[in-house]
């Protein structure tokens, strides 16, 4: 099996882009099923599949990361019944952490920590904290007020996410590796 | 398990209309609304809507489940904003407030006028709602992409877009055959003991074969397109889209509603409206 792997411009659109950024964010909006009640909680529940997106950035680039993140989030509002264009801008705050992922990816952050396992978590973790800060825009879109935002929205996401990213990225790269060196990736 | 979107508005009015419609009109009911602070303007806009979203006859049965999640879901936000604006309210000074009385323990004020925004807040969140709802199930799956395309958006975006409506249901499928093979080896993601990060250790033997097994699966499909030349010229689409007399009126019902309300707002009417009957509760 080939093992040469193929370098691309970061932000070309071929047709591989597409399709990982389709199958991302189809995993992402099927994935919104799973997901957890934080124990000792009112039935607040945190999607481990959020760790798609910054993933899908890191491995595949920006542009799949921003199309993971945007339109995943978006099918994933859907699917669990809070409606498609509800909240907009967070979709754009997902489509954001994907592609801030997948530019950090390429610089050098992604290799702090001398091995793949920390890259990808610092990568996963901070594309989150960074890309969520949209959600600030609730006190446009909402009405809410900075307190509202901050607490109620960025930090209640920020939180469970960040643990997802950092948990789940390094796992799902780790396990693409191989697969990537197989298909010459 | 998983409920994918469907295309329940098949045959009424607003299915029938051209799939580019329920979007723009989306989008402009958007940006109407977030101008808006004034509660009978919003609740004309609702009622609106509400006869909007009729012209879709999406069966209630089919989503009650998802107007209860956002119902529940919008009415815990605006609790939470209304109990943590502290008595901030928009463009009011703390001192132009009427207390109604304070919360226990917070001390937060809750004033004629923070109730009036939280009344108004959750009707503009249902106004969104209503709106969204036909963007997702009023346009057949295939009409999508060439929606998007049709509306300026990259064609390679608006294809993204298809083709992940056409990877949900096998993906949906593979998912429920991985839950069930991961239990028939004595797994199950959603039982045992622990915290977040225990839980969340717990979807990894979930995710990873089916991500992995999702991203092998697609050179099959990456290929199929390279074979057809995908990229190499501007694509087709086999839908023809045009706009009918209805669908022209629809689109300028809505570009009018956006213009009224935008100038309505430049000239400071639709600022927040305090309810007559919290003030003379709140003895003003």
């Amino acid at each position: 099996m080939s093992s040469m792997s193929m370098s691309r411009p970061m932000w070309g659109v071929d047709s591989r882009v597409i399709v990982y950024a389709a199958i991302g964010a189809a995993l992402y909006g099927v994935l919104a099923a799973v997901s957890i009640v934080i124990p000792g909680s009112n039935n607040v529940a945190v999607r481990p599949a959020f760790a798609l997106v910054p993933f899908f950035g890191y491995a595949f680039g920006p542009v799949v990361g921003l199309f993971t993140g945007l339109v995943g989030n978006a099918i994933a509002d859907q699917i669990s019944g809070y409606g498609l264009v509800t909240a907009w801008n967070w979709s754009v705050a997902n489509g954001l952490v994907g592609l801030l992922a997948g530019v950090l990816a390429a610089g050098s952050l992604a290799k702090m920590g001398g091995n793949k396992i920390v890259g990808a978590a610092l990568v996963g973790a901070v594309s989150t904290a960074l890309g969520l800060l949209f959600v600030f825009s609730d006190i446009v879109v909402f009405g809410n007020d900075f307190n509202t935002a901050l607490t109620g929205s960025y930090m209640w996401a920020l939180v469970p996410d960040v643990i997802a990213a950092v948990i789940l990225v390094p796992v799902l790269s780790l396990a693409w590796e191989p697969l990537k060196e197989s298909l010459g990736r | 398990m998983i409920s994918t979107p469907r295309y329940l508005g098949r045959g009424s009015w607003l299915g029938s209309r051209d799939p580019r419609v329920p979007i723009v009109v989306g989008v402009l009911a958007a940006v109407t609304v977030i101008q808006l602070w004034d509660f009978r303007i919003v609740a004309g806009l609702f009622v609106l809507a509400q006869l909007y979203y009729r012209t879709a006859r999406i069966p209630f049965r089919l989503v009650r489940r998802q107007w209860a999640f956002a119902i529940v879901f919008v009415s815990i936000l605006v609790l939470v904003n209304t109990i943590l604006t502290g008595g901030e309210i928009g463009d009011f000074d703390r001192s132009d407030l009427h207390p109604l009385f304070y919360l226990p323990l917070l001390g937060t004020p809750i004033s004629a006028e923070s109730l009036s925004y939280g009344a108004t807040q959750l009707l503009r969140f249902l106004t969104f709602i209503t709106i969204g709802f036909p963007v997702a199930y009023a346009i057949a799956p295939s009409d999508l992409g060439p929606a998007l395309a049709r509306l300026r958006i990259p064609e390679k975006f608006a294809f993204g877009v298809d083709l992940t409506y056409r990877f949900i249901p096998s993906l949906a499928g593979d998912l429920q055959e991985t839950i069930d093979a991961q239990r028939v080896r004595g797994f199950e993601w959603d039982k045992g003991k622990g915290g977040l990060i225990a839980r969340i250790k717990r979807t990894i033997p979930l995710m990873v074969p089916l991500t992995m097994n999702a991203i092998v699966g697609a050179e099959d499909t990456i290929d199929a397109m390279d074979l057809r030349g995908f990229g190499t010229g501007k694509r087709t689409w086999l839908r023809e889209l045009r706009y009918d007399r209805s669908d022209r009126a629809l689109l300028l019902v809505a570009v009018v509603i956006l213009a009224v309300i935008t100038a309505a707002s430049f000239a400071g009417l639709t600022r927040l409206w305090v309810f007559p009957p919290l003030l003379e509760l709140a003895g003003a």
